[in-house]
């Protein structure tokens, strides 16, 4: 059984799909919910905004929540990295409703994002550290400063992969081995796969 | 057609590539008066000055003409567009004094530790000290940011990779010059959109730091398998006290 604030978000993000997050009012919400309007105020009394941005939020540690559940089976850091890039990468671009937001309001999702992203990174990097603590770190790097860097690093090659194919298992391969671990744990042997 | 990024950064980025060798075809702006400052020039100014005190959306075209000491006819006549033309060609002048900035730092580097950490510097700070953009940022963050994620992002990292991949070819060849261009861009990117407890981009050190302790070893390891791997471009005991950056130059 699902609680009232977890139908009234989904009912927003199937609202959000249809319309875009600018057009979504609480009253489509509420209809969507079968619900009144009261008892979605009741819910997020903050109304239009802190809906949205509950969406937002929703959705964003969803994603989290998935790509959490591809990697933290891995035996290696490389294989964290690895599979998290090309699952990450795979499910932005197979994300319609995101795609269509980027497109038709990205200055109303973009900063949402932002906002979301930045608080992510503590978290990615939190993950990472017992894998780093269990790889080793390269001479005179600090544990914390490098979860950080590839935190940073993970979150801006996945909205963003610039020339980097991550579709491609041997690209992905090159990149953790290079730009990502290189530094933070020093020689790496080559690319199993 | 251009409604939603008039004044995007992207779209002045990549206009800097249409601009650069295209002098003005309108004689009115070019022309140079003795002893005062063209119109052109006084306009921009101002629309800067608006900018960084109100930001894009409060700022009219009577703002600018006041700050620029002229009608708004004036303005009309240099820039036929209105605000977004105004606002087009301060993308353009902001973004040009940008690249001149890092071009000039890039440029006296010395070898290749320096250029990364020159060129990562100078970005960061000229981004972090820009007036209308730390404005901005604080209080119309939709305009800058909507311009520096996903495909727009690529594009911004697209644009300045292209400019900057020339200054890393002294020490590398054209492919790793790309490639290690890409990704310092994004460093500092990350670290500006997203800051860091620990870590600031505009301090040399630090970022003097970041270059040789994850920089530096990619790069190496991205010579490998190109069979380059002995000509290592910073001694290894650079490597062992990166905290203190005392040992560039003649240590290479």
């Amino acid at each position: 059984m699902e609680g009232p604030r977890q139908r009234i978000l989904e009912a927003t993000y199937a609202c959000v799909a249809r319309w875009g997050l600018s057009k979504t009012t609480v009253e489509d919400a509420a209809r969507e919910a079968g619900l009144s309007r009261a008892t979605v105020y009741r819910y997020f009394p903050g109304g239009r905004d802190e809906l949205i941005d509950a969406v937002v939020s929703w959705q964003f540690l969803l994603f989290f929540v998935r790509l959490y559940e591809e990697v933290h089976g891995a035996g290696s850091l490389e294989e964290v990295l690895e599979r998290g890039l090309v699952f990450a990468r795979q499910s932005l671009l197979e994300h319609e409703v995101l795609q269509k937001m980027l497109e038709i309001e990205p200055e109303v999702l973009v900063p949402k994002l932002t906002v979301e992203s930045n608080r992510t990174v503590g978290l990615i990097a939190g993950f990472l550290v017992p894998y780093l603590h269990e790889h080793g770190m390269a001479e005179g790097v600090e544990i914390h400063e490098a979860a950080d860097f590839l935190a940073r690093m993970i979150l801006s090659y996945i909205s963003s992969p610039g020339h980097w194919d991550l579709g491609d298992p041997e690209q992905v391969a090159t990149l953790v081995r290079t730009e990502l671990l290189a530094g933070v744990v020093g020689e790496l042997g080559p690319a199993v796969s | 057609m251009r409604q939603l990024e008039p004044y995007c950064l992207t779209v002045g980025v990549a206009r800097l590539e249409l601009v650069r060798g295209t002098p003005s075809a309108n004689p009115v702006e070019g022309r140079l008066a003795v002893g005062a400052t063209p119109v052109r020039v006084r306009v921009i100014d101002g629309a800067i000055d608006c900018l960084a005190r109100q930001g894009v959306a409060k700022t009219t075209l009577d703002d600018v003409a006041r700050a620029a000491g002229c009608s708004r006819a004036t303005v009309y006549r240099v820039f036929p567009g209105g605000k977004d033309a105004v606002l087009g060609a301060v993308v353009d002048t902001e973004v040009s004094r940008f690249f001149s900035a890092l071009a000039v730092r890039m440029g006296a580097a010395t070898d290749l530790e320096d250029v990364l950490v020159a060129g990562m510097t100078e970005a960061a700070t000229g981004v972090a000290g820009h007036r209308v953009l730390r404005y901005l940022l604080e209080h119309e963050p939709e305009v800058v940011l909507s311009t520096l994620a996903f495909a727009r992002m690529d594009e911004v990292l697209a644009v300045t990779c292209a400019f900057t991949t020339p200054f890393l070819g002294r020490w590398l060849d054209q492919a790793e010059s790309k490639r290690v261009a890409e990704w310092a861009a994004r460093i500092v990117l990350s670290y500006l959109l997203c800051p860091s407890d620990g870590v600031d981009l505009t301090d040399t050190p630090q970022v003097r730091r970041l270059v040789r302790l994850f920089v530096l070893p990619g790069i190496r390891a991205l010579q490998v398998p190109h069979g380059v791997a002995a000509q290592v471009h910073t001694k290894p005991s650079s490597r062992s006290n990166p905290s203190t950056p005392t040992t560039k130059g003649e240590a290479s």
